[in-house]
């Protein structure tokens, strides 16, 4: 980092949180502090709700994910709108009509005390696993590729984050995010320009498209079908809507952004805004990564991205070899990708097909020495299934982008972390408020609650922190951290269809059907190998058909209230 | 005194929210077949 980087990063972040402080001003009631007053527009919620869901792993990430996979990640987004469309037609008016302050607290409206309370420890659980994560895995990335030490990242995104959650609420948090967003689509747009301009001079726009689809990297549709493959048209469309449905409907993190909707017609808007603009975005991202993938075509990319990693097992004896192997990959791949665009020019096909049969020969001796630097990596004592892919996009900055850009993609890191990261606080604070506390604690003062408000933003705050700390701990198991949303979210979304759409089942009934929604999603987690993007539509359609089951069959037990009313004449 | 339920207001544009809805599901579909053919045009 030199020194433009750091004043364009230092100066990214003291706005962003200067900002929201501003306009978070009067966040003195709990109405305010919890959910603005329900006083936003529709472009700061819009913005709010993309750059709550919009971590930085998800920059890092998804960016290293085209350059080794392609595009068709962008699948996985298929079923947002579609979700978007039946959460703004179901959902937002009756959270607004109901005027809750947590999607949970409509369950005991909807059904009673003991469905609420479940549904609340799983938000919190769920939600609690993954606040940590949010923070510590861009800490790790920045650490390795900047060398600073861990805890330092750590500890300067989380306290960056608590203060202005827990000094300004979610005004502060929501018009950050409106700021995040800003500096995150500007240094997108300033990355891809870079990555354009960094190709050599005898290859075009054009070319390079042309190149990226030659190498696999354009596969933004694939219509094969495999219950173990994530990244389909078909487990978009419907795994996809399910998910999003989940997290959009179900998780308070995202539930809360449109409860500060002026009214129903606000909230509605910032919902679809998404629904428009979500998957644009997302191709754009994994189309800087393939453009990446091209640049690395003509400049020798490193074997492994991780460079610690790759120091660690460059003194071993059997690392020459592999190095070796690698060196003539990339030369033969170099060679047949120059003459791949020379015969493109001359419109002479024949000798391109020729020239891609050269370069995936040479891209699977490439691919090959990868794999075996990577099982080098696990196989000395490193991390268990390494993969460098988080290491592609943020080694490419650090090493080629000019000053001053390097600072902006660094600070488009924190803002994204700093954006997941507060939604999730502030959201866990307030189930923790309004959900448990609250009810402990009933009749106290406005004044009161604000204080209660604060300080559990304050613990979610420090616990996430702290967990991000252990984070480097925790191993493998963050990969399970990650799959931890989907053994919850089926269950979630279960309840709530059957509060919106099954107006006979009632509390009891549901309850049930959310446990064995949750042994049913277990079960598969433990001993199938269905992929976890399945897992919220078995748990929903287990928990849907449980609970419609036992009101049916035992009317008695499963029924709610008021459907029981209607079957039992009033005395008198 | 119980409040009136909140009303719920048009879209700014097409007139209802079934218009709207209706043009964002055709907006996914066009997006879907303009993925596809891409990535038939550069496969």
């Amino acid at each position: 980092m030199r020194n433009l980087d750091w004043i364009v990063l230092v100066t990214s972040l003291v706005s962003i949180v200067a900002y929201g402080l501003y306009r978070s001003r009067g966040s003195n009631t709990v109405d305010r502090y919890l959910l603005a007053g329900r006083t936003m527009p529709w472009y700061a919620m819009a913005l709010s709700i993309m750059a709550t869901q919009a971590s930085a792993i998800t920059f890092i990430s998804t960016t290293g994910q085209s350059y080794v996979d392609g595009m068709r990640f962008v699948q996985f987004y298929f079923g947002l709108p579609i979700a978007m469309v039946i959460i703004s037609a179901t959902a937002v008016p009756l959270f607004h009509r109901a005027k809750v302050y947590t999607a949970y607290e409509y369950l005991e409206k909807r059904f009673d005390g003991k469905t609420r309370t479940l549904a609340s420890i799983i938000f919190l659980c769920q939600r609690g696993l993954s606040a940590g994560l949010t923070i510590y895995a861009p800490a790790l990335v920045l650490s390795v590729i900047l060398g600073w030490p861990e805890r330092n990242t750590t500890f300067l995104m989380g306290v960056t984050v608590v203060t202005y959650t827990v000094l300004g609420g979610i005004k502060a948090v929501t018009w950050s995010d409106v700021q995040q967003m800003c500096i995150i689509f500007l240094g997108l747009l300033v990355s891809l320009i870079t990555v354009f301009v960094l190709l050599p001079k005898t290859v075009s726009f054009g070319d390079a498209v042309f190149l990226a689809g030659a190498a696999g990297r354009l596969n933004a549709v694939t219509t094969n079908f495999s219950w173990n493959d994530r990244f389909n048209i078909w487990s978009g469309l419907l795994g996809g809507t399910f998910l999003f449905l989940s997290y959009f409907g179900c998780d308070q993190s995202q539930v809360q952004r449109y409860l500060t909707g002026k009214s129903i017609a606000q909230s509605r808007l910032g919902l679809l805004f998404n629904a428009v603009a979500k998957i644009p975005m997302q191709f754009f991202i994994l189309f800087i990564g393939a453009m990446v993938f091209v640049f690395y075509l003509f400049v020798q990319p490193p074997l492994l991205f991780q460079h610690t990693e790759l120091a660690r097992i460059a003194g071993r004896s059997d690392y020459s070899a592999i190095a070796e192997s690698y060196q003539r990959g990339f030369d033969e791949r170099r060679r047949a990708t120059l003459a791949m665009v020379d015969a493109h020019h001359k419109g002479d096909t024949a000798a391109v097909e020729s020239e891609i049969a050269q370069y995936r020969a040479s891209q699977k001796q490439i691919d090959r020495a990868r794999t075996q630097a990577a099982h080098m990596v696990t196989s000395s004592g490193g991390e268990k299934d390494f993969s460098d892919t988080n290491y592609i996009f943020l080694s490419f900055v650090t090493k080629y982008l000019p000053a001053g850009i390097v600072g902006l993609v660094i600070g488009v890191i924190f803002a994204a972390t700093m954006s997941a990261s507060s939604g999730e606080i502030n959201s866990l604070a307030t189930v923790t408020v309004v959900d448990i506390y609250r009810r402990i604690r009933p009749g106290a003062s406005d004044h009161h609650y604000v204080a209660a408000s604060r300080l559990a933003t304050l613990f979610w705050g420090a616990y996430a922190v702290i967990f991000a700390g252990w984070g480097k701990h925790l191993g493998s198991l963050i990969v399970a951290v990650n799959v931890v949303g989907s053994l919850f979210y089926g269950s979630l979304l279960g309840c709530f269809v059957l509060a919106f759409g099954f107006r006979r089942v009632g509390g009891t009934a549901t309850f049930v059907g959310m446990l064995a929604g949750e042994v049913a999603i277990f079960w598969a987690f433990l001993f199938t190998g269905i992929s976890w993007l399945w897992y919220n539509v078995i748990g929903c359609v287990v928990v849907v058909g449980t609970a419609l089951a036992i009101t049916y069959l035992a009317p008695a037990n499963g029924a709610s209230a008021e459907s029981a009313r209607e079957r039992t004449p009033e005395p008198g | 005194m119980p409040q009136p339920p909140e009303p719920d207001e048009p879209p700014p544009f097409l007139g209802t929210w079934r218009r709207v809805y209706t043009a964002i599901l055709i907006y996914l579909v066009v997006l879907i077949a303009g993925f596809y053919l891409f990535t038939r045009a550069y496969r």
